[in-house]
């Protein structure tokens, strides 16, 4: 605290950015993920190539000045297919966060506030779900529904002769968004809990019930705010989490499938061939290294941030 | 003398809780047992105790903070005791707290001004056109300047702070505030400052103190009638200069005589307690206070003593105590 007072109010959230800013991990984290959010944002216009192109001739080539990555065997370019493999990790990364955080929250916020028997209900549940091996279920999923959802999907196209339901990339993305959004929702709701239950019984939630306001103005006024903290490094880790997630699951051929170009399964492609082509698994891997360690750093600086009393 | 404004018989709290290793024994803590009072319009009612015996379980009782698990609590005819949070809505204006902590007793993500108007706006008691001139009056009634509207909590000092804690409990416009702790966190200077402001506050908006506190010179300086806690139950409530000059309860007598001396010379002869106060788990049977009594006879055992009037206002729960001026039994020797 500086000694003259500043005539603008600090918020918590200002000074939470103040302190990340100091943070060089964090920001070089951050600075790493905006760059990826930019390439995965803007994808077709930044790629040298298309990322299904092939070039027969030009199979396996190593790095050079035409293809910095080089190409697979196919003859496609390795940058491209990364920076598309950018697009398809964010676009599960987000929206299996998303949709987990939406079941986590809620959830979360309801049993910890109200407890009673849905708060022992949903810890059954959650309990449940952790227990079962993550993999495992997602394989499951994925072997047990494929099936029937194409074959219901071209069921579908035969009637209707609606295109979307020819395209069968819809249905990887829609097995693996839900199956790990089914096994991402635990550990949120958990943590939400756990933070609702140590505010609301903090003294400005009972002065809040002490002025006559209602259960809903103070849960969404009084409480969430202050589980936000705790929640924003829980989805920083998340996101990550969802994206190492995502390219094991490819690597295992259960994820997105081939052509669509995915950090998984091109290193799960590399594997096979590293001897003779390293670039092949190192280009891929590398980058889903570089990403997880930005999540993690900056994870751990808004942890820093936005906890300041654990720093000591 | 002025009118009833809170009428309580029989108030009591249990806490259900499990113990052991795996919470397979349940057992019940009686924080609060049998608590039986008036509350006078305009008054400063203090309770005094030791940490434990259950002064702020009262204050939040009677409040239906927490839910009493028996008794009556009346105000403005009205049985508060059993309502429900919507039916409680309408008198929780009237009724406000003060907190002890001033550090956790605002949002950390509202600002001052967002704080103070959330009752306001939620009780429309001004339009939002109002609300700038209504915030300004309420910062002035506690002694802050406009400026601390667009202050967020961690900026300001525990002082600033729990004078922010006052104006939110006036924002309601009560007529009965329960002072919990409201001045114990504080820096001594600091709380004469705040016992002030509560002081003038009282005289200009005709409010209502229930004051629970453990620090004695304060009460007195401040209180009406003092009311004696000891292991969740009203061992003497008496007028303040009734109680201080002339306490007939032997616990008050203890913690009276426990209060220190600001004079190194002068030497008072100190009754000094022995042993701890029992477990509200299991408390002693008959008078709580009986293990530590220098009083106590079989029949403290035995029987629980009701609270007795023994001079007009002063009211006593003690076997032993007959009049105002003698005590029935000699204290015990060794």
């Amino acid at each position: 605290m500086s000694a003259v007072v500043e005539d603008k109010p600090n918020s918590l959230w200002r000074d939470a950015w103040r302190r990340l800013r100091r943070n060089k991990l964090a920001v070089a984290g951050l600075i790493i993920i905006a760059a990826l959010v930019f390439v995965a944002a803007f994808g077709p216009w930044l790629t040298p190539y298309d990322f299904l192109s092939q070039d027969l001739d030009a199979r396996n080539l190593a790095p050079s000045l035409a293809h910095p990555f080089g190409t697979d065997d196919l003859g496609r370019d390795v940058l491209s297919r990364l920076i598309y493999g950018a697009r398809t990790a964010f676009l599960v990364a987000v929206i299996v966060t998303l949709v987990a955080l939406l079941i986590g929250v809620v959830l979360g916020a309801i049993a910890g506030f109200y407890g009673g028997f849905f708060d022992k209900a949903l810890m059954w549940v959650t309990d449940m779900t952790m227990s079962v091996p993550q993999l495992l279920l997602v394989v499951v999923i994925n072997a047990s529904l494929k099936q029937p959802i194409t074959l219901w999907m071209e069921a579908r196209y035969m009637e209707t002769m609606n295109p979307i339901y020819r395209n069968s990339a819809l249905i990887d993305f829609v097995l693996v968004f839900g199956s790990m959004a089914l096994i991402s929702w635990p550990p949120y709701a958990r943590l939400v809990r756990a933070q609702v239950l140590s505010i609301r019984n903090r003294p400005y939630v009972t002065a809040a019930r002490a002025l006559g306001l209602t259960n809903r103005i103070i849960l969404m006024r009084y409480v969430m705010p202050n589980a936000m903290g705790s929640l924003i490094v829980a989805v920083s880790a998340g996101l990550g989490t969802a994206m190492v997630l995502e390219s094991a699951f490819s690597f295992l051929g259960i994820g997105v499938n081939p052509p669509t170009p995915s950090w998984g399964n091109m290193i799960s492609d590399g594997l096979r061939v590293w001897t003779n082509y390293p670039h092949l698994l190192l280009a891929p891997a590398a980058v889903l290294a570089v990403v997880t360690v930005a999540f993690n750093f900056l994870g751990d600086g808004l942890n820093d941030a936005l906890n300041p009393k654990g720093q000591k | 003398m002025n009118a009833p404004l809170i009428t309580i018989k029989g108030l009591s709290k249990a806490f259900p809780i499990r113990l052991g290793a795996f919470g397979d024994k349940a057992a019940v803590v009686r924080a609060l047992d049998d608590f039986t009072a008036t509350i006078i319009e305009g008054e400063t009612l203090s309770l005094v105790g030791e940490s434990g015996c259950g002064k702020s379980t009262t204050g939040f009782c009677i409040l239906n903070l927490q839910r009493p698990s028996g008794g009556s609590i009346v105000y403005k005819g009205q049985e508060l005791a059993q309502l429900d949070d919507d039916a409680m809505r309408p008198f929780r204006r009237d009724l406000q707290i003060v907190f002890q902590d001033p550090y956790s007793t605002l949002n950390p993500r509202m600002t001052i001004g967002e704080a103070l108007s959330e009752p306001i706006l939620f009780h429309k008691l001004a339009t939002k056109s109002e609300l700038p001139a209504r915030l300004s009056r309420l910062l002035a009634d506690v002694g802050l300047s406009d400026r601390f509207a667009s202050r967020y909590p961690h900026e300001l000092s525990g002082g600033q702070r729990q004078r922010v804690a006052i104006a939110r409990a006036l924002a309601c416009e009560p007529r009965f505030i329960v002072c919990d702790e409201a001045i114990s966190a504080l820096d001594v200077s600091v709380q004469a400052q705040i016992l002030n402001l509560l002081l003038d506050l009282q005289d200009k908006y005709k409010l209502t103190y229930l004051f629970i506190a453990h620090d004695l010179a304060v009460v007195r300086h401040i209180s009406d009638r003092v009311g004696v806690m000891y292991l969740g139950r009203l061992a003497e409530l008496a007028p303040s200069s009734d109680l201080f000059a002339n306490p007939l309860h032997p616990y008050t007598r203890a913690l009276l005589s426990a209060v220190p001396e600001p004079d190194p010379k002068s030497s008072r002869q100190r009754q000094r307690l022995q042993g701890e106060v029992p477990s509200p788990l299991n408390p002693p049977s008959g008078c709580r206070f009986h293990t530590r009594c220098p009083l106590a006879r079989e029949k403290c055992k035995a029987e629980v003593p009701a609270l007795r009037e023994i001079t007009p206002g002063h009211q006593v729960a003690c076997h032993a105590v007959t009049s105002a001026t003698t005590t029935q039994w000699e204290p015990v020797s060794a």
